[in-house]
């Protein structure tokens, strides 16, 4: 194509200025195109994206506002199921359909418009029906990486979901037996929306994430100090440094001394009380030589972290007892050799999590940031050889068993820098008329009107699915029927309505004490909003809120596939009408 | 509150309200044509409502860019038809990725005027009118002429500068000046989007204490201790640039200057023994990138439209006032009303109290007011009364007050005495009562 020669040809530009350093060049097209996300998941996101294959199935104004979010970032490829024709409704709604393409298929005419966000992304359309596909080719959903479904029907979605989850073995089922035949299908997002409303939840059996990008920083080990840095932090003679270098030693190394001769003082122990931490931050403060030493404030702020003892976290510590971890085999997921071999290495001496070799920044100087870093780097260096060692040892014991391979070195280094923050999400099989009494009777106390929202969708679904139409829109009685549905689920959880309240405020004066609080909506109340607001606009597909599902849901497919961030565990409830979102598990 | 409503029935006849073509609005008249639970009484459904939405509503959108892009394409699907757009850049290659109104031949096109474009091919019956420049050239009666206007922008100062010109706009005598304000931001996966009404809400300035401290490392470290990168990349743009070229001014969009910076750190990191400096990284560090993604730019835009809509229809209660989303770990989103500040410089109209230490020297007050979270004036003219204490400009008159500079703040100002703080890139001003401690 003429524009895509047009970029390449923009892009081969040589940088005069470093010719003759040495250093790489300018970034190549590819690189600035993508700049502003591959800050976001570097290289290795980027090249999981271009290798997926998403599946839509209807070209909904939410499926191509998901599209959009995702061709725009270089998806590989992307297929649109639909079998329907191009109507004046869908045209308003859908700003990847143009008049021109009235009358016409909605998926070929979808990928068109999509297709030419980006050349680089390859467009299918699938005109069969939905249905015929899975009478008749029902393997044919297992080709794709993940499958999203915008508004199928409940009996239609049912078999998706059926399909989808029942023949996919996922390794926590304890058939580890079964995993020559192991087949992962792919993860399914359901999506549905009503005028306002809308939520999605993705099904998938398992998920495994190392680059989850947490906030969380790993342990400095200041209370397990390894060698090198406990025979630096008392190498240095704070006394005789002149004043420069004084106000240089970085934190790290004032709290390790600090902490160490604490100890020796302590038996042993670390500062636990309110009145010992205080008297350790004295101590660090009497050590300065000038008042302005920022170093030791900086000691003093961190000073907590003299007393948090670094352990393996109580999270990673359940991926160790997690059944795909206790029935390893050959076959198992790569993620699941390394928390074993991760488990194996905790358990020895000093029973932590291998060092990350990250240093933060601190008040120093340069030497000796530098030398701090190098120590940090050379000992992080050194847990990785050490795990590295368990690992393999695991790979040959399974290789000997008649299979296994090598985890790739990438990975185990992402794996041992995110150790102290790995995930796994396990997610469960989309129902969509939330069944699962015990969820529901959980989720109803955390978050009544994500519930509400769920419920009240679920409740059209479940109309139409009774009924064969969708209710109308404003009818008394068809909100009615939703309304006595979403009751019938909610009193199988011994959810009753609340009293309604007997003026007491009114009447008796003497109820002081509960009062004065703003009332809070009841759940009820968040139902009648909620299914009330289904009822006006049932099949609405309100421009804004595919726009916002767009985003959404394009984050999640995101997120899955490239294996970094935190998709959701559970259901996303949105509700556009009070502008609040809500996660409940159901 | 329903003033983006109260307007006078159709002038002339109704045809522009009418689709282009059959259902065109077919769901969206769904929410129109009756209320929901929560609708306002104020709601006048069906046609009343859908002529003021189609005939008469007038927006304008400032930034075509990330969130403008998707702004525009919402806002001509909801319905509005008279929609004004404000950009002043060009369209560059890293905008492709999320700017989906622009094309690989766009590259060097103003973004206003593309975006209109397509806007206008692609949804029949919607004016786009562009302007390429910026939000200052335009002055008061520009401003009132629109019932709503949405922000979409990468800036700070611009938003400070349209908040407070809608603040300022406001008329008590005249409810037609008060125009509602919807402003988004976007980092990464995470992203806020707002509702102010001008003196009713908190503002912009009303929360500027919300903003992360932009990240500045002290000169000391750059030019003297250097331990990061970001140190490296510091020197070569901040100490190093000036010195080698004098007078020419650094370009962060010319990739050769970006690379004369990536040597220049470089050797400076390799000297340091200090790993890390990247091509990407000096030109994130030097132009303060902010990664930016389509999907989160949809979500912010869409809250935003949504919440136009509704003030427009109020077919549904508005945001009241602050949704902040963060997609990083699941969907976390939280909605909730920022308090309004009653000593804000801007709508508070409120004198701010502040203590002043016995030794400070005019020239400090006017540090720790480029200083304060709360305030963050770039260049601050201080007056008493009518008694200039220290301007910025003219500079005649900034040459006739400089020697206060250095003059003690007590000297000058009596204990009690009320400041007039007034900035030049600011329509505002701020009042201060001044205590000694």
């Amino acid at each position: 194509m003429k524009e895509s020669q047009d970029i390449e040809s923009a892009t081969v530009q040589l940088s005069p200025v470093l010719e003759t350093t040495g250093l790489p060049g300018l970034p190549d097209s590819k690189e600035r195109r993508y700049d502003r996300q591959l800050r976001l998941w570097a290289a290795s996101g980027q090249s999981a994206l271009e290798s997926a294959h998403i599946l839509v199935l209807g070209a909904s104004p939410t499926s191509t506002s998901i599209l959009k979010n995702l061709v725009l970032p270089g998806i590989g490829a992307f297929t649109i199921l639909d079998d329907g024709v191009v109507e004046g409704k869908d045209l308003g709604a859908n700003f990847f359909l143009e008049t021109d393409s009235l009358g016409k298929n909605k998926a070929e005419e979808a990928i068109k418009h999509l297709g030419e966000l980006n050349d680089s992304v390859a467009a299918h359309a699938e005109t069969r029906a939905l249905e015929s596909i899975l009478d008749d080719d029902p393997t044919y959903l297992h080709k794709f990486s993940l499958i999203i479904a915008e508004n199928i029907p409940q009996r239609i979605l049912e078999r998706v979901t059926a399909l989808l989850w029942d023949s996919s073995t996922g390794a926590g089922d304890g058939d580890a037996d079964a995993d020559a035949s192991q087949t992962v299908a792919p993860p399914l997002i359901v999506v549905r929306t009503s005028g306002f409303l809308a939520d999605f939840g993705i099904q998938l059996k398992e998920h495994s994430i190392i680059t989850t990008h947490s906030d969380s920083a790993a342990s400095l080990r200041i209370d397990k100090p390894f060698p090198s840095l406990l025979a630096h932090a008392f190498s240095l003679n704070f006394d005789k440094m002149d004043v420069t270098d004084h106000g240089h030693i970085p934190f790290v190394v004032i709290l390790v001394r600090v902490l160490q001769e604490w100890k020796n003082d302590h038996a042993g122990k670390a500062p636990s009380t309110y009145a010992e931490k205080q008297e350790f931050k004295q101590r660090i403060v009497k050590m300065k030589k000038k008042d302005d030493e920022e170093n030791f404030d900086e000691a003093v702020a961190q000073a907590y972290k003299a007393w948090t003892n670094t352990i393996v976290p109580s999270e990673i510590e359940a991926l160790f007892n997690d059944p795909s971890t206790k029935n390893l085999t050959a076959n198992s997921d790569p993620f699941y050799h390394l928390v074993h071999a991760l488990q194996i290495y905790t358990s020895q001496p000093p029973h932590t999590l291998p060092l990350s070799a990250t240093l933060p920044d601190m008040k120093s100087d340069t030497k000796s940031y530098i030398h701090l870093q190098r120590l940090y780097k050379e000992q992080a260096a050194e847990d990785k050889a050490r795990f590295t060692d368990i690992l393999r040892g695991i790979e040959a014991g399974a290789a000997g068993a008649g299979g296994g391979g090598s985890v790739a070195l990438g990975m185990v280094d992402d794996f041992v820098k995110n150790a102290h923050a790995l995930r796994l999400i396990r997610g469960k099989k989309w129902t969509g008329l939330t069944d699962d009494v015990e969820a529901l009777t959980l989720a109803r106390e955390m978050a009544p009107a994500a519930v509400a929202t769920h419920l009240s969708l679920s409740a059209l679904y479940a109309f139409e699915g009774k009924n064969g139409r969708l209710p109308k829109p404003g009818d008394g009685a068809d909100r009615e029927e939703m309304t006595a549905w979403v009751k019938a689920r909610l009193t199988a959880t011994g959810w009753a309505p609340e009293p309604e309240p007997e003026d007491s405020a009114m009447t008796g004066a003497d109820e002081e004490e509960e009062e004065p609080m703003p009332k809070e909506i009841t759940l009820w109340e968040h139902v009648t909003n909620a299914v009330g607001e289904v009822s006006r606009a049932p099949a609405a597909e309100l421009p804004t809120t595919a726009a916002l599902m767009g985003g959404m849901v394009a984050q999640e497919v995101i997120k899955v596939i490239t294996k970094q961030y935190i998709p959701i565990d559970g259901v996303c409830a949105v509700d556009l009408a009070s502008s609040t979102t809500g996660t409940v598990k159901v | 509150m329903s003033v983006a409503v109260e307007a006078p029935p159709a002038a002339n006849g109704a045809s522009s309200s009418s689709p282009q073509y059959p259902d065109q609005y077919y769901y969206v008249d769904q929410i129109l044509d009756r209320p929901g639970p929560r609708t306002d009484e104020a709601f006048s459904a069906g046609d009343p409502v859908k002529s003021f939405l189609r005939e008469q509503c007038k927006i304008l959108v400032i930034g075509a860019g990330g969130l403008g892009c998707e702004i525009l394409a919402n806002l001509a699907l909801m319905g509005f038809k008279d929609i004004h757009v404000i950009d002043m850049d060009t369209i560059d290659i890293s905008n492709l990725n999320r700017q989906f109104l622009f094309r690989p031949k766009d590259v060097g096109q103003p973004k206003a005027t593309v975006a209109a474009e397509f806007i206008m091919k692609r949804v029949p019956g919607v004016k786009v009118t562009p302007y390429y420049g910026k939000i200052q050239d335009k002055d008061d009666d520009y401003y009132m002429q629109f019932n709503i206007v949405i922000c979409g922008l990468d800036s700070v100062e611009a938003r400070r500068w349209i908040n407070a010109t809608l603040v300022n706009l406001v008329d008590p005598e005249n409810p037609e000046s008060l125009k509602p304000l919807i402003d988004g931001g976007t980092e990464g996966f995470k992203g806020q989007s707002r509702v102010i009404f001008p003196t009713i809400s908190s503002c912009y300035e009303c929360s500027l204490d919300m903003l992360n401290k932009p990240t500045a490392f002290p000169i000391c470290t750059i030019a003297n201790t250097p331990r990061l990168p970001e140190h490296c990349i510091e020197w070569a743009s901040v100490l190093e640039w000036p010195k080698v070229h004098a007078d020419k001014k650094m370009d962060t969009d010319d990739p050769e200057h970006i690379s004369w910076l990536y040597k220049v750190a470089s050797k400076r990191a390799k000297e340091f023994k200090i790993e890390g400096v990247t091509w990407q990284l000096t030109q994130g560090v030097v132009k303060n990138i902010i990664p930016a993604i389509a999907s989160t730019n949809a979500i912010i835009a869409a809250s935003c439209c949504n919440e136009a809509f509704k003030i427009a229809t109020t077919a549904a209660p508005f945001l009241n006032n602050y949704w902040m989303l963060i997609g990083t770990d699941g969907v976390y989103s939280y909605t909730f009303e920022h308090e309004k500040k009653s000593d804000c410089p801007v709508c508070g109209g409120e004198t701010m109290d502040v203590e002043v230490g016995k030794g400070w020297t005019i020239e400090r007050l006017i540090e720790w007011l480029t200083e304060n979270q709360k305030i963050q004036i770039k260049k601050p003219s201080l007056s008493l009364g009518t008694k200039p204490i220290y301007f910025q400009a003219p500079p005649q008159l900034e040459e006739s007050t400089r020697p206060n500079l250095e003059k003690k703040v007590h000297e000058l100002i009596p204990e009690g005495g009320e400041v007039t703080v007034t900035a030049s890139t600011l329509p505002f001003t701020l009042t201060l009562r001044l205590a000694f401690v």
